[in-house]
């Protein structure tokens, strides 16, 4: 059988004359012309909601931002200590399982005489920590491997733009941001003694905020400790220390 | 209060043109009465005649160009209305009351002009450098002298002496637009030819083939109405335009003897002449639906190698062309600045017994801009409206589908001028043509066979809802 390109073949004689139809198409054109000049325009962010007889459906952009949707989660971060120090114990877990090798860590060791490496728990840290923003393809794999909860991906913002390529490489100090997180058995908030059932030393999966004990340091620490806020860590905070 | 912004901006539209006709008549009679000043005169006979030359600046430099580049401002953000987008609005100029406020956009025509100028006038070396060059001034040139047989506002007394706003009113009138017309295509396939590149003689061989065939079309087409009027010169055109069909005079309190007529346009009397040669005129513009010249999407055009302000020639030489053929639309087949159903008898009576000869007159060509820029819409409005023709389309449209309409519109309206000289016959002719057209058009389609169109939409959809699948319209049925 013959394949038919159209189904109905039959034109009546407004489509044959051709000038009625064209003049309904203007028709159209037109309506819409005078509907948008005369009528202030929706700037409702959500297009499929916007209302009024305006039927423009742009979105002008910086001016006005379509929010993201629900589940979001943005760009990485480090998550600092509650002493500005990044929780990262340079295991390589993220940068063994990150499908697009973006992740670069060196790591170093802790002097025997560093307070964070008292009782040998921490014994390493990153001195170098890189995520390169442009090759990352956002899988949240490197979140999901951390044992330590010391990446995250919980932002929400999205990589701002820069005017070169090495702007998009992310080392530490820009890396190392929002709040700080302890966990009950964080390793550097060891029980004080015995005292402290071991019961309470399990370690929850936490939000950010959750979970934040006391820690025992001296009161110049604990001074230092209020700072730790939204604002990224200086680099020379932590690797000088 | 968006809708009284509109307003007010149509205002100062209308209050500019206003203005502009107002100095040209003020200028023209000035000039003509030898310049009087306080009671002395520079030229003691006057210059009667030299009217021209102010014509000449205010008509073709400051209307016609004024408007052709506000007209590349207004085709992109009146596509953009008409395509649900907002168009250019980020143009702003840091000075204090004018700080963030894009106006509609107006600034981005003095940015568009800025960039035109200072770009790299390139030329390719295996150019023709003669040709190459000549090839936008041959484009450009006749467009502007095209506008010189336009009248575009009546004769009217100023400063005692006569004044028209017309450049030049010569026996031939209408025959030097059509030889001026086809004189824009050597500029065109000249640039095409020049450039040594094979995509822009491509161009060029287009653009030439569609003005030939067009041109014969474009003239035919306005043989009914030269019939008609019995000249070929348009102000005698506009005069016959302004006689009524039929009328019935009306004594009214206060105003005197109105003439409540249906005026002589030549719309009415010769709908299909206008098709024919809006069509024509259409493709000698080379817009779409008529842009094969062009072509974006496959060739890019005659003016592939041209860059800077010798491609701003051409670009600003399209829009003149838009202006000139909405100007020579309304002369011809609008009734230029007749205003007709009872205005003009009135106005005319009121103002010349007031001896404010420049107001009539202004009011007049301001009458005349109004309808040049509806069509100027229209021409706008048709290239985002319909989809462009392919090449052998456009030539069997101009030989096959034109050209026999236009020679058998001729021999009708010959015969029934022949019949009928009071042109009446003619004009319901024109009337019942024109109404079966609108009839076809405001016929609502069967429901049946036709996919449901824009009127079947939720009306708050804006777009975004799915039109009714075609199985539930038939499942409906069980
Ligand atoms: S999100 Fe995926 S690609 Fe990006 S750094 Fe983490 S593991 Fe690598
Ligand atoms: S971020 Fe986590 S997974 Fe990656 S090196 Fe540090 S501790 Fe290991």
């Amino acid at each position: 059988m013959a394949y038919k390109a159209t189904k109905n073949p039959t034109t009546d004689l407004r489509e044959r004359l051709f000038l009625p139809e064209l003049l309904r198409g203007l028709a159209i054109t037109t309506r819409h012309f005078l509907r948008n000049l005369f009528n202030p325009r929706d700037t409702n962010v959500h297009v499929v909601d916007r209302k009024g007889p305006n039927l423009v459906s742009t979105v002008s952009y910086p001016e006005e931002k379509t929010p993201y949707p629900p589940g979001y989660r943005g760009l990485h971060r480090l998550v600092p200590r509650d002493d500005g120090k990044p929780r990262c114990v340079a295991c390589y877990m993220c940068a063994t399982i990150c499908p697009a090798q973006c992740i670069y860590i060196e790591a170093g060791e802790y002097e025997t005489t560093d307070p964070s490496s008292e009782s040998r728990v921490i014994e390493k840290y990153p001195t170098q920590f890189v995520i390169d923003e442009l090759r990352c393809i956002v899988c949240g794999l490197c979140v999901d491997a951390c044992p330590k909860d010391a990446i995250r991906m919980d932002t929400g913002l999205h990589t701002p733009s820069e005017y070169n390529r090495s702007g998009f490489v992310w080392d530490i100090p820009k890396l190392l941001q929002g709040p700080a997180v302890s966990h009950a058995s964080d390793p550097w908030n060891k029980r004080a003694s015995s005292a402290t059932p071991p019961h309470q030393h399990h370690e929850p999966h936490t939000r950010i905020g959750e979970g934040l004990v006391p820690l025992k340091l001296p009161t110049g620490e604990q001074q230092k400790r209020t700072e730790v806020t939204d604002q990224a860590i200086p680099v020379t905070r932590f690797l000088k220390d | 209060m968006k809708a009284l912004e509109v307003i007010i901006a149509i205002g100062v539209i209308l209050g500019a043109i206003f203005g502009l006709s107002a100095l040209a008549y003020a200028l023209g009679g000035w000039i003509e009465a030898g310049f009087p000043f306080f009671g002395h005169r520079l030229v003691e006979s006057g210059l009667p005649g030299w009217a021209w030359v102010s014509n000449m600046l205010i008509l073709v430099l400051g209307f016609v160009m004024l408007i052709a580049t506000f007209l590349t401002l207004a085709e992109r953000k009146w596509s953009a209305m008409i395509q649900d987008r907002i168009g250019p609005n980020r143009a702003t100029i840091d000075l204090p009351g004018l700080r963030g406020r894009p106006l509609g956009g107006v600034f981005h025509v003095a940015t568009d002009a800025l960039k035109m100028l200072t770009k790299e006038d390139f030329r390719p070396k295996v150019a023709d450098a003669l040709l190459f060059n000549l090839g936008p001034i041959l484009a450009f040139a006749p467009v502007l002298a095209l506008f010189a047989v336009v009248p575009v506002g009546p004769q009217v007394t100023v400063f005692g002496q006569r004044v028209g706003l017309q450049v030049a009113n010569p026996d031939f009138g209408m025959l030097w637009v059509f030889a001026i017309a086809s004189l824009a295509v050597y500029g065109t396939s000249l640039a095409g030819w020049a450039s040594n590149n094979k995509f822009a003689l491509l161009g060029g061989v287009r653009a030439s083939s569609q003005m030939i065939s067009y041109e014969v079309a474009l003239g035919l087409g306005l043989v009914g109405v030269m019939m008609a009027f019995s000249s070929v010169r348009l102000p005698e055109l506009i005069q016959g335009q302004t006689t009524h069909l039929w009328g019935g005079t009306v004594e009214l309190p206060r105003l005197g003897a109105v003439n409540l007529g249906i005026p002589a346009w030549g719309l009415f009397l010769q709908p299909v002449g206008f098709i024919v040669f809006f069509a024509a005129a259409f493709a000698e513009t080379k817009r779409a639906p008529f842009d094969v010249p062009e072509g974006e999407s496959e060739i890019i055009g005659y003016f592939v190698e041209y860059s800077g302000m010798k491609f701003g020639l051409f670009m600003i030489s399209e829009f003149a062309e838009v202006v000139i053929l909405a100007a020579i639309t309304t002369a011809i087949f609008l009734g230029g600045w007749n205003i007709g159903f009872g205005f003009d008898s009135t106005l005319t009576r009121a103002l010349t017994q007031a001896n404010l000869g420049w107001l009539l007159g202004a009011i007049y060509a301001t009458v005349f801009w109004i309808k040049a820029l509806l069509l100027c819409y229209l021409q706008l409005a048709i290239r985002w409206t319909f989809p462009r023709f392919r090449y052998d389309q456009i030539q069997s449209l101009g030989w096959k589908i034109l050209l026999p309409i236009a020679l058998a519109n001729i021999f009708i309206t010959g015969a029934l001028i022949l019949v009928d000289p009071s042109l009446r016959s003619l004009a319901v002719l024109g009337f019942v043509e024109i109404g079966f057209v609108l009839a076809l058009t405001l016929r609502r389609p069967e429901p049946a066979g036709h996919e449901a169109d824009d009127a079947h939409l939720p009306a708050d959809a804006h777009g975004h809802a799915p039109p009714p699948l075609p199985g539930a319209a038939a499942a409906s049925h069980h």
